[in-house]
């Protein structure tokens, strides 16, 4: 042990020495938490930019236009009026919804000869599309609500016998886990795992490379250290790094962000360890594989979007193919990031976590097999024509 | 080639074969050192020593044949490496550690207790250099650190590749003079040099050249260096 | 003159081609990545999200409610749990995402123009769904609401068509413009396979100049004595030849194979995509100018790039970022290049529209180069 011990100090003296890796794994996942959070930090959209185009101008009209101004999600601008305008509008994103109310709108209502008012709503960025729907039929809902009661009091109903009508069926919606609808719930923790994940796998698969980028790499493996000394040492201090960044973004998220994060602190911390040793052998064993320090970071710097998309975290896994969705399965971030929500979102506990906590011990257990297990003996290089930036050493101004 | 048969060998080399891209560079290697030995692999630049001694030391993988180190499979096995030092041709210490922490880090790795840091301190006359990064060290003072890390876990066998070339006089004596005494301590020596000067210093010389490699007495290389090769031509005389 | 320069940029492709790990970015990177998003949102729109319906009635006007739901698009029903317990533990076990509880007696209550709840539970972690759903329910809200208010009035002697009437406010139509069948497929498979493209590209990028002077072999340009501006423009050019070249498949995958829709012409989109392509290479430049090594080049520019697609305002829009953040991200190229991505190929809002972004990403090439040559010269001196 007290060879591991210096092996992980000696390895933490690299990376104070490297002003660089110490800035990333100390300050970018909380320059990144803090920068996103301040992207999501309104987490809901509202004033929302409507255009209306009252073709009527007619007291009806007039009822319904007033029901769309006086939602607070959207903002009525008041330049556009023609439904070319609105056309026009809409192209350039000066608004992103628009309401058209016909000519002779009110005479045919009353008449009850079929028209009908458009609403339309910009769906090139469906978080625009999706929310604005919702938003509109949330005010086309109420506006008919009142029309209906009022009616009923034109035939003559008491205040008290229209909301006993209206009452007969209500439809209670209960949103449960984000009844805000906060966008910065249901991402934001997912980022901050994708955060932790790149910026430890940054950190860790240097730790071979650079070795081998100055032929110090010989001094482990002529040296008679049995390979889990070297795995475990090297690994230390980025195990315990990545387990103060998982816990000092959690508390950022929760405290400046205002996320919400409830749930067990003893299964958040189980799930950050797991997910640390995961991740941490995982960058060991890229590491020993790997030429040199560049190819890697080239590599692991790729890795944030496909497995953030295929990780059904967004587009639920319902919607993903099987194809996808079984090696998306094999990914400690697919498991990770539904686990946090289950647990620090829906305040869930232990037994609905269980699945998660096997796959992920499971892929500890492979991980850490995996990387302890790496070669001892180096390749000769394989044949083929002038190669650069694939041996040891990439290109670097001299000293 | 025949093969050399010691009953006290520390190494054994059979059909050593190593292929590096399409080229073969150890092509069917045969020998071995007996204990007490300092066998010198004689080469020009480019021949194959490094190769040769780096997998002897027990770090690169080989294409085919047997090497074997103190009786153990220097393909497969680590324990061999307890007992072995090595200085490689290119820099391999830390670069980002001083000489001073340089010393400390590879007695752990060796498992080597720290009390041999300061007898090879006062040896190799480090004192001077322990706090000055070992990147960026003079050759000769590099040499001395490097011979003086290999040294750390008192091995039997010493593997060193080129270790006096280029260097500053002063430093060149410090480390002849303790390579003498690593000898005469019942030291068994590898060393790969491309230097005729050395070739009396050895004991048996393994010729490298073209990826065979032959043996012969110190003596006996020293003649075939002095008949072919120790007259340069003259300027303007025709081969 | 222009031998010369032929030569520098053959041997540029034969550096990038050497380089063995730059070379499998560059031409599986986002070619991969377009065919694994297209996969991901292969179901292209959200429908079928996963609902349970509780029904304590079995009355013909709890199965009424549960035919709107079979019928919406946008929910199906996987499950029909026998109490509110079970469905809540569907909820929390994540298998479904909309729960729908019809009380007991509930058509009874209905008729006696007795208060009945149908109570309906979301679950709102994931906005993707949850957003989706909404729309659903409440479209089934106000059709189940005036179905059964319309009962109640004709129970309490109101005639037939006054109580439809009372119900018959006024239609709403409505009409997803750009996207009309609200396709997550066409708004985001491209746009990502692009926030791969422009990754990979930044990290070629990011060796122009340090992938050059960090070699020994530097010495030899420097003894040749060859303009610098000479050597660094034609290793520019050829550079951001190969980064049209990779984004070519992408186009032709998504929109001559997949078929997604674009809304210009496939010149103008290529385009602007040549102008992104020029001051995402300034940027990289930029990041290469200052780096002791590749590897720190890299980081710099990988550093950018990597927020950049969220910064960018592609999904969470750049109207509800906070003021200061709003204008920060425009000095970054992305923004530019995905806001004007989105307008291309959805709206087509034209040359007067869209010059501004082709100006915005000269001005940061520009910016970006000059910088990039500013540092050189004075690390040189």
């Amino acid at each position: 042990m007290r060879q591991v011990l210096n092996i992980a100090y000696y390895e933490s003296l690299h990376v104070f020495k490297d002003k660089i890796i110490l800035l990333l794994i100390l300050l970018v996942p909380a320059l990144y938490t803090l920068l996103f959070g301040a992207v999501y930090f309104s987490a809901v959209l509202t004033d929302i930019p409507l255009a209306v185009v009252d073709l009527d101008r007619s007291g009806l009209s007039r009822e319904v236009v007033a029901a769309f101004k006086n939602s607070p999600k959207f903002k009525v601008t008041g330049e556009i009026s023609t439904y070319e305008g609105l056309q026009e509008g809409m192209k350039t994103g000066a608004v992103r919804a628009g309401v058209v109310i016909p000519e002779n709108f009110e005479k045919k209502a009353l008449l009850r000869r079929g028209t009908e008012v458009l609403t339309v709503y910009d769906a090139s960025n469906l978080i625009w599309g999706y929310n604005t729907r919702k938003y509109a039929l949330e005010v086309i809902n109420h506006f008919s609500t009142g029309r209906t009661a009022a009616y009923l009091a034109g035939l003559g109903m008491t205040e008290r016998e229209i909301k006993g009508v209206l009452d007969t069926v209500s439809c209670n919606l209960d949103v449960w886990y984000n009844p805000t609808y906060s966008y910065t719930t249901y991402l934001f923790l997912g980022l901050v795992m994708m955060i932790i994940h790149q910026i430890c796998l940054l950190g860790v698969s240097l730790t071979v490379t650079r070795e081998k980028d100055r032929n110090s790499w010989m001094q482990y493996i002529g040296a008679a250290l049995p390979r889990w000394k070297i795995f475990l040492g090297k690994c230390l201090p980025y195990l315990v790094i990545n387990f103060f960044n998982y816990v000092l973004l959690l508390w950022l998220s929760a405290r400046l962000i205002n996320v919400k994060a409830g749930g067990s602190m003893g299964l958040i911390v189980l799930l950050g360890l797991l997910y640390g040793v995961i991740i941490t052998s995982a960058g060991f064993y890229f590491s020993a594989r790997a030429p040199n320090s560049l190819q890697v970071t080239r590599y692991v710097m790729l890795l944030s979007v496909p497995l953030f998309i295929i990780s059904g975290y967004t587009w639920p896994m319902t919607h993903i193919p099987g194809f996808v969705e079984g090696p998306a399965r094999l990914l400690p971030y697919t498991w990770m990031a539904e686990a946090i929500r289950t647990v620090t979102v829906k305040n869930l506990g232990f037994g609905y976590v269980r699945g998660a906590i096997l796959a992920l011990s499971a892929l500890s257990v492979l991980s850490v097999l995996l990387a302890v297990n790496f070669d001892r003996r180096r390749k000769p290089p394989r044949a083929g024509g002038p190669v650069i930036n694939s041996g040891s050493g990439y290109p670097q101004e001299g000293p | 080639m025949t093969v050399v048969t010691v009953a006290d060998a520390v190494i054994k080399v059979t059909d050593l074969v190593q292929k590096i891209g399409r080229k073969t560079v150890l092509n069917g290697l045969n020998f071995a050192v007996a204990r007490g030995e300092c066998f010198g692999i004689f080469g020009a630049g480019g021949s194959g020593k490094s190769t040769l001694l780096h997998i002897l030391a027990g770090i690169d993988r080989f294409s085919s044949g047997s090497v074997e180190v103190f009786g153990y499979d220097a393909g497969k096995s680590e324990s061999f490496k307890k007992h072995t030092g090595l200085v490689t041709q290119e820099r391999s210490l830390f670069q980002d550690l001083n000489a001073g922490e340089n010393l400390d880090y590879i007695a752990v790795l060796k498992n080597a207790p720290r009390e041999n840091i300061p007898g090879l301190v006062r040896r190799f006359e480090l004192e001077k250099i322990l706090g000055e990064p070992a990147g960026t060290l003079e050759d000769g003072a590099y040499k001395r650190l490097s011979l003086a890390c290999a040294l750390l876990n008192a091995p039997d066998l010493l593997i060193v590749d080129e270790l006096t070339q280029n260097i500053d006089l002063h430093s060149r004596q410090i480390i002849l003079k303790e390579l003498s005494a690593f000898l005469s301590g019942g030291g068994t020596c590898v060393w790969g040099f491309g230097e005729p000067a050395l070739l009396e210093r050895m004991t048996g010389i393994g010729w490298l050249e073209g990826g065979r490699l032959t043996v012969c007495p110190p003596g006996e290389a020293q003649s075939v260096w002095e008949e072919n090769y120790a007259r340069l031509p003259e300027c303007g005389e025709e081969k | 003159m222009i031998t010369q320069c032929l030569s520098i940029m053959r041997r540029e492709i034969f550096y990038l081609w050497r380089d063995k790990g730059l070379r499998w970015i560059l031409i599986a990177g986002p070619l991969l990545g377009i065919l694994l998003f297209y996969s991901t949102y292969s179901r292209q729109v959200l429908k079928d999200i996963p609902t349970a319906v509780v029904d304590l009635d079995r009355s013909g006007s709890s199965r009424e409610i549960i035919a709107q739901i079979k019928n919406s698009e946008d929910l199906e029903i996987v499950a029909r749990p026998g109490n509110f317990d079970q469905l809540e533990e569907l909820i929390k076990q994540g298998k479904i995402v909309v729960g729908v509880v019809i009380p007991e007696n509930f058509a009874e209550n209905v008729l006696l123009g007795r208060q009945a709840r149908v109570e309906m539970i979301l679950d709102g972690s994931n906005m993707v769904y949850a957003t989706g759903a909404t729309g659903a329910l409440l479209k089934i809200t106000r059709a189940a609401g005036a179905r059964a208010g319309i009962k109640t009035l004709v129970a309490r002697g109101v005639q037939p068509d006054q109580a439809r009437n009372a119900y018959q406010a006024i239609v709403f139509r409505e009409e997803p413009w750009f996207n009309p069948t609200l396709n997550y497929a066409f708004f985001l498979v491209v746009a990502l396979a692009l926030n791969v493209w422009q990754q990979c590209c930044t990290l070629a990028a990011c060796m122009n100049i340090i992938g050059e002077t960090g070699l020994n072999s530097w010495r030899q340009v420097k003894a040749a004595g060859i303009s610098r501006f000479k050597l660094f423009f034609c290793k520019s050019l050829a550079h951001i030849a190969l980064f049209m070249l990779t984004v070519l498949p992408v186009y032709v995958l998504a929109y001559a194979v997949f078929n997604f829709p674009l809304h210009c012409s496939f010149a103008v989109l290529l385009l602007f995509t040549l102008a992104f392509a020029v001051a995402l290479h300034g940027v990289g430049t930029l990041a290469s100018s200052i780096s002791r090594n590749a590897v720190d080049a890299t980081r710099f520019g990988m550093i950018i790039a990597l927020p950049a697609f969220i910064l960018s305002g592609y999904t969470w829009p750049l109207e509800a970022m906070p003021q200061f953040i709003r204008h920060a991200v425009k000095i970054l190229p992305q923004t530019w290049f995905f806001q004007g991505f989105n307008f291309l190929t959805f709206k087509n809002p034209g040359w007067g529209f869209m010059s501004d972004y082709f100006l915005a990403l000269l001005i940061i090439a520009v910016a970006c180069y000059g910088t990039a040559a500013l540092i050189f010269k004075v690390k040189e001196m």
